[in-house]
């Protein structure tokens, strides 16, 4: 539904993307991970027609954006990053006035202005003018606006920025949803662990580079060589610290507290050297773990690495 | 074509709903009810010959040469400034609706608001016929239309203006600046030697209001020349919104 292949975009000197490629299908959730400046926003840009890119392609559905970007547009639903209304217009005209400019007549307008009210719980603000609205509800609005016209792709760009707690679950659930439903979801956060939950797979972009594509589980995997081994033992003891180091003096010990560690980059053989070392000692053992890596780990070592 | 329709409602609605445009409107309705008061208890030449009246609200009156290039730039400051100062720009153009349909719209809308400010003067016209005054009304009507097109010209300015960025300021100042050289500027060279002379003669808004439309001539000269010069102003108004599009 979503394709991007092998975009790129230069702002003058600037080079903002480099050769990015993706796919997202019908009833998937891909996030799209990276630090500020990463190129999320310019890559949502150009998917929603608002920007074209320097080379490559980018179609949605069966429509290239470059050649057919009206066509493209109407199957599209986007939530820019500082999503902004005139502020004098009321949720309920602006609503209108946007489900008009996509083209819907009167009786399916007010049966989808009724579904994405409801959806997004707008009912009591839909007399409040925009400007009026907390950061919270503008979001609403502007995902109301981009839902309007039931849309085959949603892009949305940092859409949990400004929301409590309960209004990222809410737009969590709602997404979550929405891919049921099989709308093609496109997000851009930099928070890993909303990432984490909410995608099927995850791009991680970084200086405008594609770093990874892949499921959660996926790239994790990536990250084998740094799995840890957790053990908690019952009361502290200092000789049980000093065994371990001197057990494996080339690995990498991380002391969480008096009676637990971390031990990093343990191969197959010392965790059954470690186990046999561990039978042979007094201490009582409460834990004795594998630390799975996580999605942050994948992330930070790619942007620490670049 | 709905997405135009849409837009076009927008622009026109929000207009409107905006406090100081009608404080504009007051004042353009204020200044322009003073003059017509005193062109007819104070101005001989006017009561001897109501077929003059046009002419100074219409053609080369006070008001006109002051007021008409500035407050169209007033209006169209909104435009695309706002949406660019607001950030509503990209959710607008991200929307199935071509450039092009958003910058007609957006002049179309303002042309259409402008109408209040002349429909007030037309008005008065139709006020002094009701209390028996004999007017020559294809002369009223064909100056009406001159000075029309002579703000949609300016509207068209005022938009270009509007669109060189967020600023309201420059918006407002860039759109009245270029007017008034659009008003002036042939006045002031049009006696220069040789072509060029010509050329500005043949570019003097103020001759063709005044001597053309005010007059009762309608001159197919004067209709194209305010028409392709306001689809020029429409056109880099475009070309600006669409340049972002362009592959660097």
């Amino acid at each position: 539904m979503i394709v991007a292949d092998r975009l790129s975009k230069n702002f003058g000197s600037l080079t903002a993307l480099t050769d990015v490629s993706f796919q997202v299908e019908p009833g998937e959730v891909l996030g799209f991970l990276g630090p500020n400046g990463a190129g999320k926003s310019t890559t949502l840009r150009i998917l929603s027609g608002f920007l074209p890119p320097s080379s490559g392609k980018a179609s949605i559905g069966d429509f290239d954006l470059l050649e057919d970007s009206l066509s493209a547009r109407r199957l599209t639903g986007y939530l820019p990053e500082a999503f902004a209304a005139p502020p004098e217009l009321r949720v309920e005209e602006y609503l209108r006035y946007r489900g008009r400019l996509r083209g819907l007549r009167a009786p399916q307008l007010r049966t989808r202005l009724e579904a994405v009210v409801g959806q997004l719980n707008l009912g009591p603000r839909l007399r409040q003018t925009f400007g009026t609205l907390s950061k919270g509800f503008r979001q609403r609005v502007g995902l109301a606006d981009a839902l309007l016209a039931t849309p085959k792709a949603l892009l949305l760009d940092e859409p949990f920025g400004g929301l409590d707690p309960l209004q990222r679950k809410e737009f969590r659930d709602l997404i979550r949803d929405l891919a049921k439903d099989g709308m093609a979801i496109l997000f851009s956060s930099h928070v890993l662990p909303e990432v984490e939950e909410l995608a099927n797979r995850v791009l991680i972009l970084h200086q405008g580079i594609a770093r990874a594509v892949g499921t959660p589980a996926e790239l994790s995997g990536h990250l084998n060589k740094c799995v840890g081994l957790r053990i908690r033992i019952q009361s502290s003891s200092r000789t049980f610290e000093e065994g371990l180091c001197a057990l494996f003096p080339n690995i990498s010990l991380e002391t969480v507290s008096d009676t637990e560690w971390l031990l990093h980059d343990l191969e197959e053989a010392s965790q059954k050297k470690l186990l046999a070392w561990l039978a042979n000692r007094s201490e009582q053992v409460l834990e004795f773990s594998l630390v799975q890596p996580r999605l942050e780990d994948l992330f930070k070592s790619m942007v620490e690495g670049s | 074509m709905s997405a135009f329709l849409a837009q076009l409602r927008r622009e026109v609605f929000s207009l409107f709903v905006t406090p100081s445009i009608y404080v504009l409107l007051g004042v353009w309705y204020f200044l322009n009810g003073l003059l017509f008061l005193y062109l007819l208890d104070y101005a001989p030449a006017v009561q001897a010959d109501l077929r003059l009246l046009p002419q100074y609200f219409f053609g080369s009156g006070l008001l006109v040469w002051l007021l008409l290039p500035a407050f169209p730039p007033l209006i169209t400051l909104r435009l695309l400034a706002e949406d660019y100062r607001l950030g509503t720009l990209e959710p607008l153009l991200s929307a199935p609706i071509s450039d092009f349909a958003v910058v007609l719209a957006k002049y179309l809308g303002a042309c259409i608001f402008f109408l209040l400010f002349w429909g007030g003067i037309l008005l008065l016209f139709l006020l002094l016929d009701l209390h028996g005054a004999t007017l020559d009304w294809p002369r009223v009507l064909c100056a009406f239309l001159g000075a029309l097109l002579a703000s949609f010209l300016f509207l068209a300015t005022g938009l270009w203006a509007s669109s060189w960025g967020g600023n309201l300021v420059l918006a407002a100042g860039g759109g009245a600046v270029l007017n008034y050289l659009l008003l002036f500027l042939p006045a002031l060279m049009e006696q220069s030697p040789g072509f060029l002379g010509e050329l500005f003669s043949a570019a003097s808004i103020p001759k063709m209001l005044d001597q053309g439309f005010s007059a009762g001539l309608l001159d197919s000269y004067s209709l194209a020349f305010f028409l392709v010069l306001s689809c020029f102003f429409i056109f880099l108004t475009w070309l600006k919104l669409v340049s972002r599009r362009w592959v660097p």
